[in-house]
């Protein structure tokens, strides 16, 4: 069942206040934070999250189209490397 | 940087007429046949690749001088290579995982901070997995203008300017 609407989306408290701090010291920083199951929200665009993945925190700088996925989404918990064969990496 | 790159391995024989199950690495697996020819590990054989259809995992193919069932069987494991300079070229900014690997990172002070390990993306952007020297941990760094301002490979080296915090 999915969350009811009137209660808005979910966000811990500590990562509001840790985004909100960032926000206004202006310092171009890692967010470490713990909280995977947090939503992503349009205050929190242009800022770098380290996003906890049981082992480190991966760094997911979040943008326009993230917002309403949960932070836990952009930092898997497992890693497969793969081969790099051609695939490519693009610069932003 | 490496001349070659891998781009597919061969998982065994497919049915008994010859085709091999090839599996591809490539972004577009499809892509793999444009490559072709593709040369073994040693450079010893060459070999001519037509895809015939999806399998699951891959796909079943013919590669030339290769007729029978046993002759496929015997290349299974064998990994196939492609010269790195049959991969088109890329416009600014964007870059090869097989590139980018193995370059030497710096800070904008000139202290490296390590090697590229792999280049991962989890959805967000991509992230350059670092391997610090002396430790065994690594450190992802954002493959971002802030992050990486300067990229290299000529020279093999990247200029990187970390976010507070991300090397703790």
């Amino acid at each position: 069942m999915s969350r009811s609407v009137w209660k808005g989306p979910f966000v811990d408290a500590y990562v509001l206040k840790k985004a909100e701090k960032s926000r206004e010291s202006g310092r171009n920083e890692v967010i470490k934070i713990w909280s995977r199951r947090s939503t992503i929200l349009p205050q929190f665009v242009g800022l770098t999250f380290g996003v906890y993945n049981g082992h480190k925190h991966v760094p997911v700088n979040v943008s326009e189209d993230m917002i309403g996925q949960k932070f836990g989404e952009y930092a898997p918990s497992r890693t497969y490397y793969g081969h790099a064969a051609d695939k490519k990496a693009k610069r932003k | 940087m490496d001349d070659r790159v891998c781009v597919a391995a061969i998982a065994g024989a497919f049915g008994v007429a010859g085709e091999v199950r090839l599996k591809s690495f490539t972004a577009e697996p499809a892509a793999v046949a444009d490559y072709a020819p593709l040369t073994s590990e040693d450079g010893a054989r060459s070999f001519e690749v037509e895809l015939m259809r999806e399998i699951k995992g891959g796909f079943a193919a013919l590669l030339s001088g290769v007729e029978t069932k046993e002759q496929a069987d015997a290349l299974r494991g064998l990994r196939l290579y492609a010269p790195r300079d049959r991969l088109p070229s890329l416009p600014d900014d964007e870059f090869y995982h097989a590139d980018l690997i193995g370059v030497a990172v710096y800070d904008t002070g000139g202290a490296p901070l390590g090697k590229v390990r792999a280049v991962l993306n989890h959805g967000a952007t991509d992230l350059l997995e670092l391997h610090v020297p002396g430790q065994s941990r690594t450190v992802l760094l954002p493959f971002t203008r802030e992050a990486v301002p300067t990229v290299d490979l000529t020279a093999g080296r990247i200029v990187a300017d970390p976010p507070e915090g991300l090397l703790d």
